[in-house]
Protein backbone atom coordinates (compact mmCIF):
# COMPACT_ATOMS: atom_id res chain seq x y z
CA UNK A 1 0.00 0.00 0.00
CA UNK A 2 1.37 3.02 -0.88
CA UNK A 3 0.55 6.73 0.45
CA UNK A 4 0.51 10.00 -1.33
CA UNK A 5 0.20 13.51 -1.35
CA UNK A 6 0.07 15.82 -4.50
CA UNK A 7 1.21 19.36 -4.97
CA UNK A 8 -0.88 22.09 -3.50
CA UNK A 9 -1.99 23.04 -0.28
CA UNK A 10 0.00 20.88 2.31
CA UNK A 11 -2.27 20.95 5.02
CA UNK A 12 -5.30 19.96 3.28
CA UNK A 13 -3.19 17.32 1.59
CA UNK A 14 -2.09 15.96 4.90
CA UNK A 15 -5.39 16.20 6.43
CA UNK A 16 -6.80 14.13 3.46
CA UNK A 17 -4.03 11.61 3.90
CA UNK A 18 -4.30 10.94 7.62
CA UNK A 19 -8.24 10.13 7.07
CA UNK A 20 -7.82 7.67 4.37
CA UNK A 21 -4.92 5.88 5.96
CA UNK A 22 -6.99 5.51 9.02
CA UNK A 23 -10.30 4.56 6.44
CA UNK A 24 -7.94 1.66 4.77
CA UNK A 25 -5.85 0.72 7.79
CA UNK A 26 -9.28 0.26 9.78
CA UNK A 27 -11.70 -1.33 7.77
CA UNK A 28 -10.43 -4.69 6.12
CA UNK A 29 -12.81 -4.40 3.05
CA UNK A 30 -11.77 -1.35 1.99
CA UNK A 31 -9.16 -1.75 -0.56
CA UNK A 32 -7.84 1.34 -0.75
CA UNK A 33 -8.92 5.47 -0.89
CA UNK A 34 -8.34 8.67 -2.67
CA UNK A 35 -9.40 12.19 -2.19
CA UNK A 36 -9.40 14.65 -5.23
CA UNK A 37 -10.76 17.99 -6.39
CA UNK A 38 -14.15 18.28 -8.00
CA UNK A 39 -11.85 19.05 -11.45
CA UNK A 40 -10.20 15.76 -11.34
CA UNK A 41 -6.79 16.75 -9.31
CA UNK A 42 -5.82 13.94 -7.25
CA UNK A 43 -5.03 15.66 -3.41
CA UNK A 44 -4.20 12.43 -1.75
CA UNK A 45 -4.20 8.95 -1.68
CA UNK A 46 -4.07 5.66 -0.40
CA UNK A 47 -4.31 2.73 -3.18
CA UNK A 48 -2.12 -0.41 -3.57
CA UNK A 49 -1.42 0.75 -7.21
CA UNK A 50 -0.88 4.29 -7.04
CA UNK A 51 -0.27 5.49 -10.28
CA UNK A 52 -3.80 5.08 -10.81
CA UNK A 53 -4.27 7.99 -8.68
CA UNK A 54 -4.60 10.78 -11.32
CA UNK A 55 -6.50 8.67 -14.07
CA UNK A 56 -9.23 7.60 -10.74
CA UNK A 57 -9.47 11.76 -9.72
CA UNK A 58 -10.41 12.38 -13.45
CA UNK A 59 -12.85 9.96 -13.51
CA UNK A 60 -14.07 10.41 -10.05
CA UNK A 61 -14.86 14.23 -11.43
CA UNK A 62 -16.97 13.02 -14.48
CA UNK A 63 -18.87 10.60 -12.90
CA UNK A 64 -20.34 12.54 -9.85
CA UNK A 65 -20.52 15.68 -12.15
CA UNK A 66 -22.77 13.40 -14.49
CA UNK A 67 -24.37 11.95 -11.42
CA UNK A 68 -25.13 15.63 -9.99
CA UNK A 69 -26.71 16.70 -13.60
CA UNK A 70 -29.24 13.04 -13.58
CA UNK A 71 -30.02 14.60 -10.01
CA UNK A 72 -30.98 18.19 -11.08
CA UNK A 73 -33.00 16.50 -14.05
CA UNK A 74 -34.73 13.59 -12.25
CA UNK A 75 -35.28 16.95 -9.27
CA UNK A 76 -33.73 14.45 -7.22
CA UNK A 77 -32.28 17.01 -5.02
CA UNK A 78 -28.51 17.05 -4.22
CA UNK A 79 -26.16 14.43 -5.30
CA UNK A 80 -24.06 13.42 -2.14
CA UNK A 81 -23.28 9.47 -3.09
CA UNK A 82 -22.73 6.93 -6.02
CA UNK A 83 -22.36 3.30 -5.16
CA UNK A 84 -20.59 1.48 -8.69
CA UNK A 85 -21.75 -2.26 -7.93
CA UNK A 86 -19.39 -4.38 -10.30
CA UNK A 87 -18.81 -8.34 -10.02
CA UNK A 88 -16.16 -8.26 -7.67
CA UNK A 89 -16.11 -5.20 -5.50
CA UNK A 90 -17.67 -2.06 -5.08
CA UNK A 91 -16.99 1.88 -5.74
CA UNK A 92 -18.45 4.56 -3.97
CA UNK A 93 -18.10 7.53 -4.71
CA UNK A 94 -18.88 11.08 -2.51
CA UNK A 95 -18.74 14.87 -1.65
CA UNK A 96 -16.63 15.76 0.66
CA UNK A 97 -18.30 19.32 2.04
CA UNK A 98 -15.87 22.22 2.71
CA UNK A 99 -15.78 25.81 3.19
CA UNK A 100 -13.47 26.29 0.28
CA UNK A 101 -14.86 24.61 -2.18
CA UNK A 102 -15.91 20.79 -1.80
CA UNK A 103 -13.43 18.17 -2.25
CA UNK A 104 -14.50 14.02 -3.61
CA UNK A 105 -13.74 10.78 -1.82
CA UNK A 106 -13.32 7.67 -4.18
CA UNK A 107 -13.00 4.45 -1.81
CA UNK A 108 -11.94 1.12 -3.48
CA UNK A 109 -14.18 -2.10 -1.86
CA UNK A 110 -13.42 -5.70 -1.53
CA UNK A 111 -15.55 -7.88 -3.14
CA UNK A 112 -16.53 -9.02 0.54
CA UNK A 113 -17.74 -5.87 1.66
CA UNK A 114 -20.93 -5.35 3.27
CA UNK A 115 -22.23 -1.98 1.26
CA UNK A 116 -23.86 -0.90 4.89
CA UNK A 117 -20.72 -1.26 6.78
CA UNK A 118 -18.25 0.16 3.88
CA UNK A 119 -20.83 3.41 3.37
CA UNK A 120 -21.03 4.02 6.55
CA UNK A 121 -17.51 3.96 7.79
CA UNK A 122 -16.89 6.06 4.34
CA UNK A 123 -19.29 8.48 5.45
CA UNK A 124 -17.53 8.56 8.93
CA UNK A 125 -14.17 9.37 6.63
CA UNK A 126 -16.09 12.18 5.11
CA UNK A 127 -16.78 13.85 8.12
CA UNK A 128 -13.38 13.62 9.80
CA UNK A 129 -12.02 15.29 6.63
CA UNK A 130 -14.44 18.01 7.10
CA UNK A 131 -14.17 18.81 10.73
CA UNK A 132 -10.61 18.50 10.16
CA UNK A 133 -10.36 21.23 7.01
CA UNK A 134 -12.85 23.21 9.45
CA UNK A 135 -10.61 22.85 12.21
CA UNK A 136 -7.82 23.91 10.60
CA UNK A 137 -8.96 27.26 8.37
CA UNK B 1 -37.86 7.11 -44.40
CA UNK B 2 -38.36 8.80 -40.91
CA UNK B 3 -36.46 11.41 -39.19
CA UNK B 4 -32.86 10.83 -38.56
CA UNK B 5 -31.06 11.58 -35.90
CA UNK B 6 -27.32 12.32 -35.81
CA UNK B 7 -24.72 12.63 -33.18
CA UNK B 8 -22.21 15.25 -33.36
CA UNK B 9 -19.23 16.14 -30.88
CA UNK B 10 -17.33 19.09 -29.80
CA UNK B 11 -13.64 18.95 -29.34
CA UNK B 12 -10.94 20.89 -28.54
CA UNK B 13 -9.17 22.75 -25.51
CA UNK B 14 -10.40 23.94 -22.71
CA UNK B 15 -12.02 27.34 -22.71
CA UNK B 16 -12.33 26.25 -27.00
CA UNK B 17 -15.45 27.46 -26.55
CA UNK B 18 -17.31 24.12 -26.71
CA UNK B 19 -19.62 24.60 -23.90
CA UNK B 20 -20.73 28.00 -25.62
CA UNK B 21 -20.85 26.55 -28.67
CA UNK B 22 -23.59 24.15 -28.01
CA UNK B 23 -25.37 27.11 -25.48
CA UNK B 24 -25.88 29.14 -28.66
CA UNK B 25 -28.03 26.55 -30.69
CA UNK B 26 -29.63 24.39 -28.59
CA UNK B 27 -32.94 24.37 -28.93
CA UNK B 28 -33.52 22.52 -25.35
CA UNK B 29 -32.04 24.02 -22.10
CA UNK B 30 -27.97 21.98 -22.26
CA UNK B 31 -27.14 19.53 -20.23
CA UNK B 32 -24.26 20.74 -18.01
CA UNK B 33 -21.55 19.03 -15.98
CA UNK B 34 -19.63 22.33 -15.34
CA UNK B 35 -17.76 22.48 -12.17
CA UNK B 36 -15.47 24.61 -10.15
CA UNK B 37 -12.01 25.18 -11.67
CA UNK B 38 -9.27 24.50 -9.40
CA UNK B 39 -6.50 24.99 -12.08
CA UNK B 40 -6.24 29.08 -12.66
CA UNK B 41 -3.02 28.46 -14.10
CA UNK B 42 -4.09 26.66 -17.45
CA UNK B 43 -7.06 28.74 -17.67
CA UNK B 44 -8.44 31.41 -15.82
CA UNK B 45 -11.98 30.62 -16.40
CA UNK B 46 -14.08 29.82 -13.28
CA UNK B 47 -15.51 26.78 -14.11
CA UNK B 48 -14.78 23.56 -16.12
CA UNK B 49 -17.04 20.99 -18.17
CA UNK B 50 -16.25 17.39 -16.04
CA UNK B 51 -17.93 15.29 -18.00
CA UNK B 52 -20.17 16.06 -20.89
CA UNK B 53 -22.30 19.29 -22.62
CA UNK B 54 -25.86 17.54 -24.23
CA UNK B 55 -27.61 19.53 -26.45
CA UNK B 56 -30.39 19.28 -29.26
CA UNK B 57 -31.12 20.94 -32.65
CA UNK B 58 -34.39 20.14 -34.96
CA UNK B 59 -33.43 20.36 -38.24
CA UNK B 60 -35.90 21.80 -41.11
CA UNK B 61 -36.50 18.40 -42.14
CA UNK B 62 -37.39 16.92 -38.87
CA UNK B 63 -33.85 15.24 -39.00
CA UNK B 64 -32.36 15.78 -35.09
CA UNK B 65 -28.87 16.85 -33.91
CA UNK B 66 -27.83 15.56 -30.93
CA UNK B 67 -24.95 17.78 -29.93
CA UNK B 68 -22.10 16.28 -27.27
CA UNK B 69 -19.24 18.69 -25.97
CA UNK B 70 -16.23 17.00 -24.71
CA UNK B 71 -13.91 17.70 -21.20
CA UNK B 72 -10.86 19.63 -23.18
CA UNK B 73 -8.20 18.22 -20.61
CA UNK B 74 -6.05 15.60 -21.88
CA UNK B 75 -7.17 13.87 -18.07
CA UNK B 76 -10.16 13.15 -19.26
CA UNK B 77 -9.46 11.55 -22.04
CA UNK B 78 -11.72 8.77 -21.61
CA UNK B 79 -14.68 10.72 -22.05
CA UNK B 80 -13.45 11.14 -25.35
CA UNK B 81 -13.44 7.79 -26.09
CA UNK B 82 -17.26 7.21 -24.59
CA UNK B 83 -18.82 9.99 -26.25
CA UNK B 84 -16.95 9.64 -29.65
CA UNK B 85 -18.54 6.21 -29.96
CA UNK B 86 -21.37 6.44 -33.10
CA UNK B 87 -20.34 9.82 -33.69
CA UNK B 88 -21.43 11.07 -37.05
CA UNK B 89 -18.86 13.98 -37.06
CA UNK B 90 -16.75 16.30 -34.99
CA UNK B 91 -16.06 20.13 -34.38
CA UNK B 92 -12.93 20.71 -33.45
CA UNK B 93 -12.36 24.07 -31.62
CA UNK B 94 -9.27 25.77 -31.58
CA UNK B 95 -8.58 28.91 -29.17
CA UNK B 96 -5.95 30.73 -30.99
CA UNK B 97 -4.67 32.63 -27.84
CA UNK B 98 -3.32 29.60 -26.15
CA UNK B 99 0.03 29.14 -26.18
CA UNK B 100 0.73 26.48 -29.01
CA UNK B 101 -2.81 26.36 -30.47
CA UNK B 102 -1.67 24.60 -33.74
CA UNK B 103 0.03 21.58 -31.37
CA UNK B 104 -3.31 22.07 -29.63
CA UNK B 105 -5.18 21.06 -33.04
CA UNK B 106 -2.57 18.13 -33.62
CA UNK B 107 -3.42 16.45 -30.70
CA UNK B 108 -7.42 16.49 -31.03
CA UNK B 109 -6.98 15.26 -34.69
CA UNK B 110 -4.92 12.16 -33.35
CA UNK B 111 -7.38 12.06 -30.10
CA UNK B 112 -10.97 11.89 -32.88
CA UNK B 113 -8.80 10.27 -35.61
CA UNK B 114 -11.83 7.45 -36.34
CA UNK B 115 -14.14 10.11 -36.59
CA UNK B 116 -11.82 12.42 -38.58
CA UNK B 117 -11.19 9.69 -40.98
CA UNK B 118 -13.25 10.46 -43.79
CA UNK B 119 -13.02 13.98 -43.43
CA UNK B 120 -16.12 14.10 -41.24
CA UNK B 121 -14.86 17.18 -39.40
CA UNK B 122 -14.69 20.83 -38.83
CA UNK B 123 -12.13 22.91 -37.21
CA UNK B 124 -13.20 26.19 -35.90
CA UNK B 125 -10.33 28.62 -34.80
CA UNK B 126 -11.68 30.96 -31.86
CA UNK B 127 -10.26 34.42 -31.04
CA UNK B 128 -8.59 35.36 -34.27
CA UNK B 129 -9.59 39.18 -33.73
CA UNK B 130 -7.59 39.12 -30.79
CA UNK B 131 -5.12 37.16 -31.56
CA UNK B 132 -4.31 37.17 -35.32
CA UNK B 133 -1.38 34.66 -34.73
CA UNK B 134 -0.85 31.59 -35.88
CA UNK B 135 -2.70 32.40 -39.28
CA UNK B 136 -4.86 29.91 -41.00
CA UNK B 137 -2.45 28.05 -43.34
CA UNK B 138 -0.35 27.00 -39.79
CA UNK B 139 -3.40 24.84 -39.60
CA UNK B 140 -3.96 23.57 -42.48
CA UNK B 141 -0.41 22.39 -42.75
CA UNK B 142 -1.33 20.53 -38.97
CA UNK B 143 -3.92 19.01 -41.27
CA UNK B 144 -2.11 18.13 -44.20
CA UNK B 145 0.46 16.56 -42.22
CA UNK B 146 -2.03 14.14 -40.09
CA UNK B 147 -3.39 13.51 -43.63
CA UNK B 148 -7.05 15.13 -43.27
CA UNK B 149 -8.84 17.09 -45.71
CA UNK B 150 -11.15 19.24 -43.67
CA UNK B 151 -12.74 22.88 -43.65
CA UNK B 152 -10.65 24.85 -41.19
CA UNK B 153 -12.76 28.81 -40.59
CA UNK B 154 -12.37 31.77 -38.14
CA UNK B 155 -15.41 31.44 -35.83
CA UNK B 156 -17.04 33.63 -32.80
CA UNK B 157 -18.86 30.67 -31.14
CA UNK B 158 -20.87 33.06 -28.64
CA UNK B 159 -22.50 33.94 -32.25
CA UNK B 160 -25.39 31.65 -33.61
CA UNK B 161 -24.32 32.13 -36.87
CA UNK B 162 -21.49 31.21 -36.59
CA UNK B 163 -21.98 28.19 -34.96
CA UNK B 164 -25.02 26.68 -37.41
CA UNK B 165 -22.04 28.07 -40.34
CA UNK B 166 -19.61 25.19 -38.79
CA UNK B 167 -22.21 22.20 -38.47
CA UNK B 168 -23.46 23.47 -41.97
CA UNK B 169 -20.24 22.91 -43.75
CA UNK B 170 -19.49 19.50 -41.01
CA UNK B 171 -22.76 18.59 -43.20
CA UNK B 172 -21.37 18.71 -46.38
CA UNK B 173 -18.06 17.10 -45.36
CA UNK B 174 -20.49 14.47 -43.71
CA UNK B 175 -22.51 13.78 -46.53
CA UNK B 176 -19.41 13.82 -49.15
CA UNK B 177 -18.20 11.19 -46.73
CA UNK B 178 -21.98 9.37 -47.47
CA UNK B 179 -21.76 9.10 -50.77
CA UNK B 180 -17.96 8.25 -51.56
CA UNK B 181 -19.42 5.31 -49.83
CA UNK B 182 -22.46 4.65 -52.00
CA UNK B 183 -20.65 5.24 -54.65
CA UNK B 184 -17.46 2.41 -53.41
CA UNK B 185 -20.25 0.30 -52.65
CA UNK B 186 -21.65 0.72 -56.30
CA UNK B 187 -18.16 0.10 -58.04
Amino acid sequence: MTSMVFEGHAVREQVCLASITALVEEHGDVAGALVSTVDGFPVAAHLRQPEAAPRLAAMTSSLVALAEAISREAHAGECRDLVIDGGTGRVLLMDVPQAGGKLLLTVLCAPTATLGQVLWAAQHCRRDISARLEATA
Amino acid sequence: MGPREYKLIFAGSMGAGKTTAIGAISEIPPVLTDVHNTDRGTHAKATTTAALDYGEVTLPGGDKLRLYGTPGQLRFDFMWQILAEGALGVVLLVDNSRPDPVDDLRSYLRAFRQTVAGSRAVIGIGRTESHPLPALEAYHAVADECGVTVPILSVDVRRRDDVLLLLNVLFMQIEAFESDLVEGVRA
